[in-house]
């Protein structure tokens, strides 16, 4: 059998990787852009040996929707809907990150009613998240047409209740456009609380259904055990963040470590692993959705009274301007770091508006971590990175 | 000529009578995936969505038929023909009810298998010659998986063949009547056997958790990547006449085939296939898949020497066990 | 199902002589129409979907597929492959480097086959339709059947869409309708082309728009008072991790990074980087035409880059940093991927976005737009609908 040893280390993951022999005969498999599995549309040729991956070329910028220029374009007032479609699994945290930039630059202190709301919509937004996740990863594991799908369907089934919160708040299943500069634009409905601890109990109710057919069945962790190890150093170095730096051993969550919201007063218990592998990603996220359920079941009732925006709404966008400045804000989101880095010039548009996404960093470790893998693994590693391509490719 | 004739008439019947049963069968996996999933699968189209097969024949069969330029132009379209001549073959011997079998054949559990162990070769006709690499890759690993796991097959199926003495179906079925069931008694020798068999079984037909052959996750369709319409069609019938004729023979062989009380034997053997076909498809929807090198390790350290095993035991339990 | 005899001037969609001959059968009318039915019904009740899900829309068509809407109801499964799919349900932003792969699985379809355009991306383009990499609209380059508006749409809408779809169907096989405009010459674009954004006229146009807004950036001083009070500038302190500090959000310094000299640039991430700054968090370039500078600093008389490298230390307290270079057009500044490997695709995204090249770097591609485009689409020179965009 090939001995094939896993490259964790700086090898230049283009040119030379230590198995690639350009010599031989090897076969060049396009996988993607338009693949079951490559969770949207990703390219990565893959050089086999046999089944064996040795070497990757990942390709990303199919969906590149050019929004960074459309920010420029648009004044502020108009952007947060434009970034809602960035990464669409978690449509919330997008706005909450945009806008959060924007208040910075101006100065602007959220009400802390806002950020409660905020907050809870964070959390919520990472159980679907992480829902949608689970499911994807069970199709790669198990295919459209067999039990990974059955574990589809039924996250599925628990995120539509998830989606049914907000849309009782803002109407829309997604792409809410609920956050605004200073504060949240639709206040929570009455009666909500109990229907979020309703939707709540349902979820954690079947959670051990998810574990059965999870970590808890022996294909699972025989699919994922080992399978893809990234080691802490090299996912620091890579950018990596979310899970899938606290799955490498780093015990790092910007939540609790650099608060905003209302994290400050809250106590987040951080999830994290050791492996670095398949394995240890999938429980740091199921952990996670405990965990965010916990938080959501300690915020819900305590929602502040207080006004709902520190400003006044936007009547004209063309007239809000924002001084001229720069200012970073990164945001923990269910992938990860999600930052943004505005240059305002003082205009009603900025002059350089920069989305850092999780997801393109973690997509990055791809070539560190695929060559010596199989193919059937490949979709799994990929799987378990849980790369939104809306937000890698912007 | 009045007896090829006869052959002839018999061949009709059950061919048309094993697809109509396929067709019943895909709707059945539809209904019941849909279940296990909490939607309720096909509905519109006839009572219950029953028609739903039957539209999907119809529509297939006008889809236009493809051969990609670079494919190889006789075995592409052989491969199809093939696969579906090979599951449906299989149905001539399986004994429906007493004295009843299509065609009856001393070595009848011997064709079976020998006509199992064929169908790997249209699934990698369809692999190589499609010209396409991820139908190449579904080509290789069937051939390793079949291959491997014709051996726990054919020694599972050995051990009927030892405790009855006989390798013709009806006779082993015969063998088994009035609940005198291989997998009742001796049940530490029909029962792991049973096992075994369903498991390579499951292999052999690229089941879930052994499906890796069609890896819809990783190689898009597999081996049927590049065909359309009707080819597909026979392909995919083929895969469900396989599973049902499996089940049919696993329960003629360990299940007492048309044995039970009251009801005539042919509705014993279709309940009996029914329930096996049903779990089949349970494992299918509630497991994830295998990967292929711990398929293969599954097959060689565990289930061929338990297979070894149950073959030295039934003997031993043939010469010195007691007489019934 | 409803058999309807039919007489023989009915026009039909098939062309076949056996099928005119059986038609003016007497007697044998009826039966095929009977037999057309019967095609019909299974034509309709079995669309096989494959799924174009390219982003946001996806996830609908996946919710779409799942528990509560269920489109296997009326028989509709997703298909991974193309040859084995009636109809393509385009679900998401097609984007330039994406069109020719969209048009090429079409044709991979076999007949009979459809089309259906979920959202308003696959639809129109979407919000991102005036920009550089975004198709608008996939009827520029594909035939659609049918169009399914929202962003995105809800499962139910898409489900709608499908039964529209069996009502086309059977209306175009019942010779109501043509299935398709068979223009030949919109069959025969392989690429995408927006020939609207292209004419002489409109390019003028375009170019026109240039140059307002370069002369509108040039008058940047001359533009309205800021409205609120910008914080003071924090003093520049002494040590290097005071100076660079820029902890999220309140902290981080409004000027904008520290700017060091190009040459210190290595030298200063390396000891970053040993002192326990091990993430890279990102690189952001950006460009400032003649006239235009950062905040605090006298205004820069010359065109000229920034290059913003923020890291982080990570774990509890954790701590951003963040320093900038300021660079001449075309002037190459080190490459941060000895250091960091994530620099890599950091890299080549600013690379192919903004233009600044990048010294040392192993492998300096353009990350977003096609290997073969021209231009770096983030420049503030460039528009947004600039003709240098490779489809228009
Ligand atoms: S139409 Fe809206 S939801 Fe659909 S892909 Fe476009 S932006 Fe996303």
């Amino acid at each position: 059998m090939l001995q094939v040893t896993t490259i964790t280390r700086r090898v230049d993951p283009h040119l030379a990787l230590d198995l690639y022999d350009p010599e031989a005969e090897l076969l060049l498999l396009h996988f993607g852009p338009q693949h079951p599995s490559t969770h949207g549309v990703f390219r990565m040729d893959l050089y086999l040996d046999g089944e064996i991956v040795v070497k990757v070329v990942p390709y990303v910028g199919y969906l590149h929707r050019a929004v960074e220029k459309l920010c420029e374009k648009l004044t502020y007032a108009q952007i947060t809907p434009v970034v809602d479609k960035n990464d669409y699994v978690a449509p919330m945290t997008n706005e909450q990150a945009i806008n959060m930039a924007f208040e910075a630059l101006l100065g602007i202190e959220v009400p802390r009613r806002a950020r409660w709301i905020r907050t809870i919509f964070a959390e919520l937004q990472r159980i679907a998240s992480h829902l949608l996740w689970l499911g994807t990863f069970a199709l790669d594991l198990g295919g459209a047409l067999g039990g990974g799908s059955t574990l589809f369907l039924h996250c599925f089934r628990e995120r539509e209740l998830i989606l049914d919160l907000f849309e009782d708040v803002t109407g829309a299943r997604f792409h809410y456009n609920t956050h605004t500069v200073g504060g949240n634009r639709h206040d929570i409905p009455a009666g909500w609380s109990a229907k979020v601890k309703a939707a709540l109990d349902v979820i954690e109710s079947r959670l051990p259904d998810y574990l059965s057919m999870t970590l808890a069945n022996r294909i699972f962790l025989d699919r994922t055990r080992g399978v893809g190890v990234l080691d802490g150093e090299l996912a620091l170095e890579l950018g990596v963040t979310g899970p899938i730096l606290r799955a490498s051993g780093v015990d790092h969550d910007l939540r609790r470590d650099a608060p905003f919201h209302a994290y400050d007063e809250l106590e987040v218990r951080v999830a994290t692993e050791t492996d670095g592998d398949c394995l240890a990603r999938a429980k740091v996220r199921l952990r996670e959705i405990e965990e965010s359920i916990r938080l959501v079941r300690s915020l819900v009732d305590g929602v502040p009274e207080g006004v709902l925006n520190a400003a006044r709404p936007i009547k004209q966008p063309a007239q809000f301007k924002i001084p001229a400045g720069q200012a970073y804000v990164g945001i923990e989101t269910p992938r990860g770091e999600l930052g943004t880095y505005v240059i305002a010039d003082g205009s009603a548009n900025a002059h350089r508006l920069k989305i850092r996404p999780p997801s393109l960093h973690a997509l990055s470790a791809l070539p560190h971590v695929l060559p010596g893998a199989t193919v059937s693994d490949a979709v799994v590693i990929l799987g378990s990175l849980d790369p939104i391509m809306g937000e890698v490719d912007r | 000529m009045n007896e090829h004739l006869r052959a002839l008439l018999l061949a009709v019947v059950v061919v048309n009578t094993v697809l109509a049963l396929t067709t019943f069968a895909i709707w059945f996996e539809r209904k019941f995936a849909g279940r296990m999933q909490s939607r309720l699968g096909p509905t519109r189209v006839g009572p219950f969505g029953l028609l739903q097969p039957v539209a999907d024949a119809f529509k297939l069969m006008q889809k236009e038929s493809i051969r990609p330029r670079q494919a190889d132009r006789v075995l592409f379209e052989l491969a199809p023909l093939l696969g579906a001549t090979c599951a449906l073959g299989a149905a001539a011997v399986v004994p429906l009810a007493p004295g009843v079998a299509p065609a009856q054949l001393d070595l009848g559990l011997l064709f079976v298998l020998a006509i199992g162990a064929v169908t790997v070769l249209p699934i990698f006709i369809a692999g190589w010659s499609s010209n396409n690499k991820f139908a190449l890759l579904g080509g290789m690993r069937a051939i390793a998986q079949s291959i491997s796991y014709e051996v726990p097959l054919l020694l599972a199926a050995l051990v009927p063949i030892v405790l009855t003495g006989s390798m013709d179906l009806s006779e082993i079925v015969r063998q088994q009547a009035e609940g005198r069931w291989l997998a009742v008694w001796p049940f530490f020798l029909g029962l792991p056997a049973f096992a075994i068999f369903l498991l390579a079984m499951l292999a052999e037909s690229n089941r879930i958790p052994f499906d890796i052959p069609e890896a819809e996750s990783e190689l898009v369709a597999g081996v049927t990547t590049e065909y359309t319409g009707m080819k597909f069609a026979l392909f995919y019938l083929a895969e469900y006449a396989h599973t049902l004729i499996a089940s049919a023979l696993a329960a003629a062989l360990f299940l007492g085939g048309w044995d039970g009380p009251i009801a005539p034997g042919l509705h014993w053997l279709l309940l009996k296939t029914f329930v096996l076909f049903g779990f089949i498809y349970w494992v299918r929807w509630s497991l994830l898949r295998f990967r292929s090198d711990q398929l293969l390790s599954i097959c060689w350290r565990w289930l061929v020497p338990a297979g070894v095993a149950l073959v030295a035991g039934a003997g031993a339990w043939v010469a010195w066990g007691p007489t019934p | 199902m409803a058999v309807r005899p039919r007489t023989v001037d009915d026009g039909s969609s098939f062309e076949h002589p056996l099928y005119t001959t059986l038609l003016n059968t007497p007697g044998l009318s009826v039966s095929v129409a009977a037999l057309d039915d019967l095609l019909t019904w299974g034509l309709t009740n079995s669309l096989w979907v494959f799924p174009m899900a390219t982003s946001c829309c996806g996830i609908e068509l996946m919710a779409a597929a799942a528990s509560r809407v269920d489109l296997d109801r009326m028989g509709t499964i997703v298909r991974g492959t193309p040859r084995q799919a009636d109809v393509m349900v385009v679900a998401g932003t097609i984007t330039v480097k994406m069109a020719p792969r969209v048009k090429l699985l079409w044709d991979q379809m076999p007949e009979p086959k459809w089309c259906i355009a979920m959202g308003s991306c696959a639809i129109s383009g979407d919000f991102y339709r005036e920009l550089y990499s975004v198709v608008p609209g996939i009827d520029t380059f594909m035939p659609v059947d049918v169009y399914v508006p929202g962003c995105p749409p809800n499962p139910e809408a898409l489900m709608h869409g499908l039964l529209r779809l069996q009502e086309k169907v059977r209306a175009s096989r019942r010779g109501e309708q043509v299935v398709r405009d068979p223009n030949p010459a919109l069959l025969a674009i392989t690429k995408p082309s927006v020939p609207r954004l292209v004419d002489a006229e409109r390019t003028a146009e375009i170019a026109a728009a240039q140059e307002e807004s370069a002369a509108t950036s040039t008058a940047a001083e001359a533009r309205a008072p800021l409205e609120f009070e910008a914080p003071a500038a924090r003093p520049a302190d002494e040590g290097l991790e005071r100076r660079l500090h820029a902890d999220d959000a309140a902290h981080f310094p409004r000027e904008g990074p520290a700017l060091v000299p190009v040459e210190q640039h290595l030298a200063l991430a390396r000891q970053l980087k040993a002192e326990g700054f091990r993430q890279l968090v990102s690189i952001v370039a950006s460009h400032w035409p003649a006239g235009r500078g950062r905040q605090g600093a006298e205004p820069a008389e010359s065109e000229h880059f920034e290059v913003a490298y923020l890291v982080r230390r990570v774990g509890a307290g954790s701590r951003l940093a963040a320093w900038a270079v300021r660079l001449a057009p075309g002037e190459p500044v080190a490459s941060l991927v000895p250091l960091y490997a994530g620099a890599d695709w950091q890299e080549r995204e600013q690379y192919d976005l903004v233009g600044v090249p990048f010294a040392g770097h192993p492998d300096l591609r353009r990350l977003m737009m096609p290997e073969n485009y021209s231009g770096h689409p983030l420049r503030r020179d460039f528009a947004s609908d600039s003709p240098a965009a490779p489809w228009r």
